[in-house]
């Protein structure tokens, strides 16, 4: 019998990137390695590895966006920076009641969102 | 040795709402002022080089090749023409194309023009346009928008340093007062530190943006054009123009990580300082030899945090200079006499050579009764593209 579900591959995620000659990290995928000078190939990513970025992380900054762009019918979105217990940081999406705490501990997820026309993309929740 | 490069020629539309002209016609109209202020029309005809500074009016206007039908429009065919893309310091990088085809020898006379009609859509659609400069993957897919790290930025400064939310309402008020006696000004009001912080309507007057910032925090979105000639000073031709040259005496630029949360602190703008060192060396003078500054401050602690970084106050002060009035218009060192991007506006593509061009202003000493510095010797304009990762530093010199 064939299996053809694809449900582990359509859980969103948002990719970590180390590179295996020197094992500098990254967020986003850089292009070539700024600490050995080894380059990626995006269409094969040899000597690179992937992992996902997720997780608890302590939040660096935040802010309430009340001005959203076109396509949020939303009132306002918080947003924050964040730091990975590895050292990658990220920005993304905030959901919780209240105000953001700098400092505070968070958990980060990877959902899809649509709000812009195209195809959904992955975003950062922390929370 | 490479030639002097001169400045002869000013031209400045009114900041504001050009939503219903056409965008080529709005950068035409500075054009067109900048050769009437140089001796007259004619003098288009003695152009090399047209160089434009916009950057996005495929996105605002559905608008492309805009300096090639620029040269048309001001029948200047055959002059070679080209565009410069910059993010909002897209102007700035047009002056310094115009002065390294000088520099160069590839030209003599070149003319400078820069502009961006952002109103022909709404102000939601204008921020996801500018938010389309941030790392697509990483910033631009969350949400985030320019003034979301700005806001971003400056809780992270507040936290470090100590600056309050009246703080930020103190620069506005500064820069609202200068922009209120320019004519060029997209706002030419006035405001209180009581209507914006602490009368008891302050926080409706002056709502949240993206806090901590608040709307008089954060510039408005503007349409408007300015335009420059630039000449060899020591060509021959130099003599068809009838305004004696103000000298450009440094251009720096530089870059930093384009993706905000990968710079080892937030808060340094490695790229500011890195081009106003580089500006600074090439017109052979320091911080303490700049009589006056226009700094990028589409988010008022982009000036704050830009007149650290080019040298001026200590990191963490400069807000106590404002609150000491040392960056007010009769203060010990001006900052962003014109009003800024704050009150000014900020056509994002013609931010720079609207900064440049209240430079020369300034040290021609044709600013208005309560705006002129006094008697200015250098002055420094740095314009900002992305968020503080692409800048570009001008000093020009009143010889």
């Amino acid at each position: 019998m064939i299996d053809f579900s694809v449900y582990g591959e359509q859980t969103p995620h948002i990719s970590g990137w180390r590179c295996q000659k020197c094992g500098t990290l990254y967020y986003p995928a850089p292009m070539v390695c700024k600490k050995c000078d080894s380059m990626r190939d995006p269409t094969t990513d040899k000597g690179w590895e992937e992992f996902d970025l997720e997780g608890p992380c302590t939040l660096l900054t935040w802010t309430r966006v009340w001005n959203l762009p076109e396509g949020f019918n939303k009132k306002f979105l918080l947003f924050g920076m964040v730091e990975f217990g590895n050292g990658l940081r990220a920005s993304g999406r905030i959901e919780m009641e209240g105000d953001p705490k700098i400092g505070m501990k968070l958990t980060a997820k990877t959902i899809e969102a649509d709000e812009r026309p195209g195809k959904p993309v992955k975003v950062f929740v922390f929370s | 040795m490479a030639p002097r490069v001169g400045i002869v020629g000013i031209g400045h539309c009114r900041f504001g709402n050009s939503s219903d002209y056409d965008l080529v016609d709005v950068i035409a109209y500075s054009a067109n002022a900048a050769f009437k202020d140089a001796g007259g029309l004619a003098l288009r005809k003695e152009v090399d080089q047209v160089i434009v500074g916009n950057m996005a009016s495929g996105l605002f206007n559905r608008e492309t090749a805009v300096a090639s039908a620029l040269v048309s429009r001001m029948d200047m065919e055959p002059c070679p023409a080209e565009l410069v893309e910059n993010g909002p310091a897209s102007g700035a990088s047009a002056v310094k194309m115009g002065y390294m085809a000088i520099a160069s020898g590839m030209a003599d006379v070149v003319l400078v023009a820069a502009g961006e009609v952002m109103r022909a859509v709404t102000g939601w659609e204008a921020t996801d346009i500018v938010a389309t400069m941030a790392h697509k993957e990483a910033e631009y897919n969350m949400g985030l928008t320019l003034p979301g790290f700005a806001g971003m930025v400056t809780r992270l400064y507040m936290e470090k340093y100590g600056l309050t939310e009246r703080d930020l309402a103190l620069v506005a008020v500064k820069d609202h007062a200068n922009g209120a006696k320019n004519i060029y000004s997209h706002v030419q009001l006035p405001v209180t530190i009581d209507a914006i912080a602490d009368g008891p309507s302050a926080g409706v007057v002056n709502n949240y943006v993206a806090e901590p910032l608040r709307m008089y925090s954060t510039c408005p979105v503007t349409d408007g054009s300015a335009a420059l000639i630039l000449v060899n000073m020591d060509s021959p031709k130099a003599k068809l123009f009838k305004r004696k040259p103000v000298r450009i005496a440094g251009i720096g630029s530089a870059t930093d990580t384009h993706v905000v949360h990968n710079r080892e602190d937030p808060l340094v703008l490695k790229a500011v300082k890195i081009s106003s060192d580089r500006a600074y060396k090439m017109a052979g003078i320091g911080p303490k030899d700049i009589s006056f500054a226009e700094l990028h401050d589409a988010f008022v602690i982009f000036e704050l945090m830009n007149s650290e970084e080019v040298g001026f106050f200590e990191r963490g002060k400069s807000f106590l200079a404002v609150r000491n009035h040392e960056t007010d218009i009769d203060g010990r060192l001006p900052i962003n006499p014109s009003g800024g991007l704050k009150a000014k506006g900020h056509p994002v593509g013609g931010t720079g050579v609207s900064q440049v061009f209240e430079l020369v202003r300034q040290l021609r000493g044709e600013a208005e009764e309560g705006r002129q510095v006094k008697d200015p010797k250098y002055g420094m304009a740095v314009n900002f593209g992305g968020f503080g990762n692409n800048v570009i530093t001008t000093i020009l010199a009143k010889d």
